[in-house]
């Protein structure tokens, strides 16, 4: 698809609302913004997704990424490897790390001890996938689960890899998954945006990474199309409440106001812009209602909010953002992105990674449960996983057991998919025996990323938008579904 | 009327514009767009108009520029490869005996061209069109764009009395080839509001308004637009887009953000705008002013055009890494907006389209590779520098610096005293008693040391050495002090050359690490070669961009210009006049005006009095439902312009007509309201929004403090600063019309509007609505518009009557004073009112 698809559909917006308004009269047009009418007009302008698509019938609808920024530790978590306790403290063998690039934070370091995972790891359900036991709620789901374990990545620091992930370039300025997504796709409901970001960090805050807007940025395509950031704090929307002083009563006399001036200049000038900023400002006042009533969690039950844990009450916790999520979900939001900060255990492996897992366990695992209780999962596609993995050597001392860390690893890591169009209760891929490499069924980035448009009912190759002369796409030029762990 | 033209080229029919596209265009539409196009039969095929976009759109991918991508060793970028003589694809005159031909219309998969796997395909009218053009002969030219602008003949037209100037006659050409009339012009209330906006970003005053409709001369009009070029608020309005286009913010951007000084360099581009700079100065000192003969400087200080690019301090980067990301960023924002195009994807390959090469790439990337610039942390005042402080900040930094400097001493004396006492030495090596961790944080030294570091220290010795720690928190604290009075004192990023050459290599997929063939500073090879020089230095590369043989940066300069005043350019691919950009609506208006911009020496202030003054801007922008269907984004011409505002113009004339605004030129950035806890959210606590108060909440949006990561959030549709930026969107989204009904500044607008017009007019509601109208709109009401304005204030009255608390809570917004001699109910009705009116789409949009 390219810029003219587009006009196109302006197009006929344009011409939507022109003969309207002056074909058929102000009257008309004042009636029909009035009540259904209105929410016609709303959407013909904003949930239109481009002809064509989506290109096939998708396994799922909309997608929840729960980010984890800062990278987890694959080898203490879900990528088991017996191998590494016969090597404790010995110098990883040569023939493992074959010249690769490190951060130049242990780029210097001699010394490269293998470090086992500081954990057990168990077989869990009737897939016998290995998780270990700082995740108990997630092993507890395996059977749901797909675990990837050959995922590679290309970037060794936070920023340029998140923004691979996110947009398929390491510098900012491409659009991300979700602005692909609802440009593609458009949206399903008018009261909410289509693509939500919100962000959370672990509670001792003990990592620097900062959420850049890029993340959730559109890059080239038309800012319509970037992540509406849900705070941590405050209205989640920015600007959503009415100035103090202002009620809902005078707001609303002040549009019905501004309505009828602005209608009264649409049949003066002619300008389709006219109409659009109507229902432009008639949406507004929609998310106003909208965005508290999602928010308001006095209908959650007990044992609902239970399920998410002692923090789900928190605004900005990741907990919250977790349940928040589903609440979007059901409400028609395409994507959600989530990202949670914390996972960067350079010296605080020992300390950190344990709080760092309680926190987000139960949510990740509440969230599928929840969902899957709804009936949502089937159509709903949910991501675990962070922007590389870490190192199976030691970044520290071997003596020093409280500052023990491991550094950025781009070679091999894991992450979990589950619902909407993913094979439930497989472990696919393989990292090698020092979870050093991906080895076998690998996955790079661009592959998971053709996957997950595949799942939406896209052909990575197909979803395209000309700028600068040149017609880009998510996966850039490269990217191959990975057949082996659709459902 | 204009002077006789001479030209060397001929001139096209603007009836046969891009009839390919407009044909296809129909089809899609199943309807007719432009009943009056011209036949296709009848129409000559042109081949850098209607064959070369076909070829490259979905040819070139495999048969162009990049060598290592070429398939079948067929190329058809280049004229001899296209019509070579053995094994020929294109006998010309002979459309049945050519494979292209063959190959296009084939319905064989296996034989079809463009290949079904490229996702390209041909319609029936650009197979038919490309047969015709091998029929015709196949004629083949270069890509207009690359073609130095040649002074075209003024176009002939029917209507003598309409055009006022050169730039009307090559648009009522064209409109009266496509069968339109103009539209009459814009009333005088419309006109002035409109060119006040355009010129100096802000709104009409009342007393401006009335001057002008009252002026019966008949160059009222033209002292008007010569009275706003002369205005400081020129600068500041014209600043804007280059500050986009220079990527220009107050942080780094990444992890850290630190901040940086550029805002000197900002002021002086508002300067140099106001002054009138000519343009082939104003890119020479910004490229490389640190070069000039006898530079001062001011000179150098231009050259921060190039040092605004992001600086990574993230922990663990490579500074090489970082250093070739930096002159990359360089090289391309250089090519971008000078050059109208872009050259990210030579970073690796060869361009897919357009004639440039990945040794093009690095042969520019060599003129800014000699800085003395590392690459290492994250600084916002990394070397190369300018100092602009005064002499009492240059003592106080010296003050403070002397301060930290006694301290890290008197902390360095004490630990060798602690290192001392609990060491031992056995066998003749030196140990010691304290945990590992502790000495070696002490072996570092005060100024070495993490903050960890410091922490466990801190920790160690809390109990045991309370002043040795109560002295660390002293240091601590002097170094923050030193190092914040430091980054606050102007010292901006510039460009200077280092002692020892540096060697560029072309980079193997644009890795800092993968050297492979050796290159020296180049102009790509396509273009016009550099001319004599001495030197081939950052200096030759800017005289090259402006001499007056160069195709680009007149065209691309003033297409720019055009976009400001017309919302779309006359090439619409403003940041790309490659041959995958738009072709122009109306080459011989760009060449024109190209040409007219060296004619005049490069005096933008002239151009832009020309467009300006032309009949085709002063065109009313009214639109008749027929007209919309027929030229939806008018490109035509065939009105006036008319689309909603920036986002940041919107803020500045909410200002101007609450009279808020405070008019102050240039300065350290300012930090206005915003909601609570933004930075902080993006930042992890680290970072505190810290509100300035008084006059800098009122100060125009140039000068809000950008911080990188998290831009100003009053702001929508606006360039992230990241990259470099010509052209921004404009979109609708609910989350817009939220800014401007509920931020702090416009809500304190609306009742400061409110206070001012029952302040200033008598007791009639009437006079009142219409002052406050006017103040946004610059227009009085129509009785419809007053009876509807009218009733809604009654309502407001009735609401806030009732409710004199929340009517108190509305007119105490924001922190400017309020007059507590009004009656707060009737002020807040009014405040609601004034709220209607800023959110008008009128109010919004220039029209």
């Amino acid at each position: 698809m390219d810029p003219q698809f587009e006009h196109r559909a302006n197009l006929t917006r344009r011409a939507f609302f022109g003969r309207s308004a002056l074909g058929v009269g102000t009257a008309a047009l004042a009636s029909l913004l009035d009540g259904d009418g209105a929410r016609a007009a709303a959407a013909s302008a904003s949930r239109q997704g481009l002809p064509g698509l989506p290109h096939f019938a998708p396994k799922a609808k909309r997608v929840i990424y729960l980010f984890q920024n800062g990278a987890p530790s694959h080898v203490d978590l879900f990528d088991y490897k017996p191998m590494l306790a016969k090597w404790r403290g010995k110098q990883i063998p040569e023939s493992v790390q074959a010249g690769k690039r490190l951060s130049s934070m242990t780029s210097g370091q001699t010394q490269r001890p293998v470090l086992p995972e500081i954990t057990k790891f168990a077989r869990h359900g009737a897939s016998g996938a290995w998780v270990s036991d700082f995740m108990p709620r997630t092993a507890a789901m395996a059977d749901d689960l797909c675990f990837i374990h050959g995922m590679h990545t290309e970037q060794v620091n936070h920023a340029p890899a998140i923004s691979f992930f996110m947009s398929g370039a390491e510098q900012p300025g491409r659009p991300t998954i979700g602005s692909w997504l609802t440009y593609g796709l458009g949206s399903e409901t008018q009261e909410l945006p289509a693509f939500v970001a919100m962000t959370s960090r672990d509670k001792e805050a003990s990592c620097g990474q900062i959420f850049y807007d890029f993340y959730w940025g559109s890059g080239f395509l038309p800012s319509k199309f970037q992540g509406v950031k849900f705070r941590g704090n405050g209205d989640p929307v920015l600007y959503l409440s009415n100035p103090d002083g202002m009620s809902r009563q005078v707001r609303r006399a002040m549009l019905d106001g501004l309505g009828a001036m602005n209608e009264a200049a649409l049949a003066d000038y002619g300008d389709p812009e006219i109409a659009t900023r109507i229902a432009q400002y008639e949406m507004a006042y929609r998310m106003q209602a909208s965005v508290p009533e999602l928010t308001d969690l006095s209908q959650e039950p007990e044992h609902v909010l239970a399920m998410y844990g002692p923090d789900v009450r928190r605004q900005g916790s990741y907990a919250y953002n977790c349940l928040m999520a589903r609440r979007l979900a059901e409400r028609g939001v395409r994507f959600v992105q989530l990202m949670h900060a914390g996972w960067d255990q350079h010296r605080n492996l020992n300390t950190q990674l344990k709080i760092q897992c309680t926190d987000t366990d139960a949510p990740s695992a509440a969230l599928v449960q929840d969902l899957k209780q709804r009936g949502l999962l089937e159509d709903t596609l949910v991501i675990w996983g962070g922007e590389f993995g870490r190192t199976p050597f030691l970044q520290g001392k071997i003596e020093e057991t409280k500052t023990w860390g491991r550094d950025h690893h781009p070679y091999a890591f894991s992450i979990w998919m589950a619902g909407g169009g993913i094979k439930p209760g497989i472990s696919y891929g393989r990292s090698d025996e020092f979870g050093y490499s991906a080895v076998e069924d690998k996955v790079h980035v661009h592959d998971f990323q053709a996957t997950l448009l595949h799942l939406l009912g896209i052909d990575h190759e197909r979803l395209t938008y000309k700028f600068q002369g040149r017609y880009f796409r998510l996966t850039d030029v490269h990217g191959t579904v990975v057949k082996g762990i659709l459902a | 009327m204009a002077r006789v033209e001479k030209t060397s080229r001929s001139i096209q029919s603007p009836v046969a514009s891009n009839w390919a596209k407009w044909i296809a265009l129909v089809l899609m539409l199943a309807g007719p767009m432009l009943a009056h196009a011209a036949t296709p039969a009848a129409r000559p095929v042109v081949f850098d108009r209607d064959v070369l976009p076909i070829l490259s759109d979905n040819c070139f991918h495999c048969h162009g520029p990049d060598a290592a991508r070429r398939e079948g060793d067929l190329r058809l970028d280049e004229r001899d490869a296209a019509l070579r003589k053995t094994d020929p694809v294109i006998v010309p005159g002979h459309a049945d005996a050519s494979k292209l031909v063959r190959r296009v219309l084939s319905r064989d998969p296996d034989e079809i061209m463009p290949p079904p796997g490229s996702h390209r395909s041909l319609s029936p009218e650009e197979k038919t069109l490309l047969a015709r053009w091998v029929d015709q002969g196949a004629g083949w030219s270069r890509h207009w764009a690359y073609e130095t602008p040649q002074r075209p003949q003024l176009a002939k037209v029917k209507n003598t009395h309409w055009a006022r100037g050169p730039i009307d006659r090559f648009v009522l050409a064209r409109l009266e080839a496509e069968g339109f009339e103009p539209s009459p012009e814009a009333s005088k209330e419309t006109l002035i509001r409109r060119v006040t906006l355009d010129l100096t970003g802000l709104p009409p005053t009342l007393a401006e308004i009335d001057t002008f409709v009252a002026d019966p001369s008949p160059d009222a009009y033209e002292r008007l637009v010569d009275r706003l070029l002369a205005s400081p608020r020129y600068g500041e309005r014209m600043a804007w887009d280059w500050l986009d286009a220079a990527r220009y913010a107050d942080t780094n951007g990444y992890q850290g953000d630190n901040v940086r000084t550029m805002w000197p360099w900002r002021d002086w581009v508002i300067g140099q705008l106001n002054a009138n700079m000519p343009w082939d100065r104003f890119t020479v000192e910004q490229l490389a002013g640190d070069l000039l003969p006898d530079a001062q400087t001011g000179d150098q200080l231009a050259t921060a055009f190039l040092r605004n690019h992001m600086i990574n301090g993230e922990g663990g980067r490579i500074a090489e890494e970082n250093r070739v990301e930096y002159v990359m960023d360089q090289a391309e924002t250089v090519a971008t907006v000078w050059l109208g195009v872009t050259l990210t994807c030579c970073r690796c390959h060869d361009h897919k389209f357009d004639p440039f090469t990945q040794r093009d790439y690095y042969g520019l990337f060599a003129f800014f590779n000699q800085t003395s610039v590392e690459g290492k942390g994250g600084s916002g005042q990394t070397a190369p520098v300018v100092d602009l402080a005064n002499d009492a900040q240059r003592k106080e930094r010296a003050r403070l610096a002397a301060e930290y400097k006694r301290l890290a001493d008197l902390v360095g004396k004490r630990e060798t005293v602690l290192r001392d006492a609990a060491a031992s030495q056995k066998d003749g090596k030196y140990a010691s008693t304290l945990p590992s961790l502790i000495e070696s944080a002490l072996r570092k030294g005060p100024g070495d040391r993490t903050e960890p570091n410091r922490q466990e220290l801190i920790k160690h010795f809390s109990k045991s050495q309370p002043e040795y720690v109560a002295l660390l928190g002293q240091l601590e604290a002097a170094r923050k002090a030193r190092s914040s009075y430091s980054s606050s004192m102007p010292q901006v990023m510039v460009m200077d050359v280092r002692k020892q050459p540096r060697e560029t290599f072309v980079l193997t997929r644009g890795a800092y690490d993968k050297p492979a063939e050796k290159v020296s500073a180049a102009v790509p090879a396509s273009l016009p070669p550099l001319g004599k020089t001495d030197k081939i230095d950052r200096l030759a590369l800017a005289r090259w961009l402006v001499d007056a043989r160069h195709p680009l940066t007149a065209r691309v300069t003033v297409n720019r210009w055009w976009q400001t005043f017309f919302g779309t350019g006359l090439v619409k691919t403003a940041e790309d006049f490659g041959v995958q950009g738009e072709r122009p609506s109306h080459p011989e208006l760009l060449d024109w005006l190209a040409t007219e911009l060296i004619a005049t020496g490069w005096n933008p202030k002239a151009i832009q009095r020309q467009i300006v003054t032309s009949s085709t801007y002063r065109q009313s922008s009214k639109v008749s439902a027929a007209l919309v269907e027929r030229d939806p984004e008018n490109r035509l011409l065939g009105r006036g312009p008319r689309y909603r505002l920036p986002a940041w113009m919107i803020r500045d004339q909410a200002l101007a007509a609450s009279g808020l605004l405070v008019e102050q030129l240039g300065g350290p950035p300012v930090k206005p309201y915003q909601p609570e806890g933004i930075w902080e959210e993006a930042t992890f606590g680290k970072i505190t929004y810290q509100q300035d108060q008084g006059d800098a909440l009122y100060r125009r949006s140039l000068y809000i403090f950008w911080r990188r990561i998290v831009g100003p959030t009053m702001f929508f549709d606006v360039a992230s600063r990241q990259a470099c930026t010509v052209k921004t969107a404009r979109t609708n989204t609910p989350l817009h019309a939220l800014v401007t009904l509920n931020d702090i500044t416009y809500a304190e607008a609306a009742r400061a509007l409110a206070q001012r017009v029952l302040q200033t007019v008598g007791s009639t509601p009437q006079a009142r609505i219409e002052m406050a109208f006017r103040s946004c709109t610059g227009r009085r009401p129509t009785e419809r518009e007053l009876g509807l304005m009218t009733k809604s204030l009654k309502r407001f009255d009735d609401l806030y009557r009732h409710d004199r608390a929340a009517a108190e809570r509305l007119i105490s917004i924001g922190e400017s004073p309020r007059d507590k001699k009004l009656n707060a109910s009737e002020h807040a009705a009014y405040a609601a009112l004034c709220s209607l009116i800023l959110n008008l789409d009128e109010t919004l949009s220039k029209q």
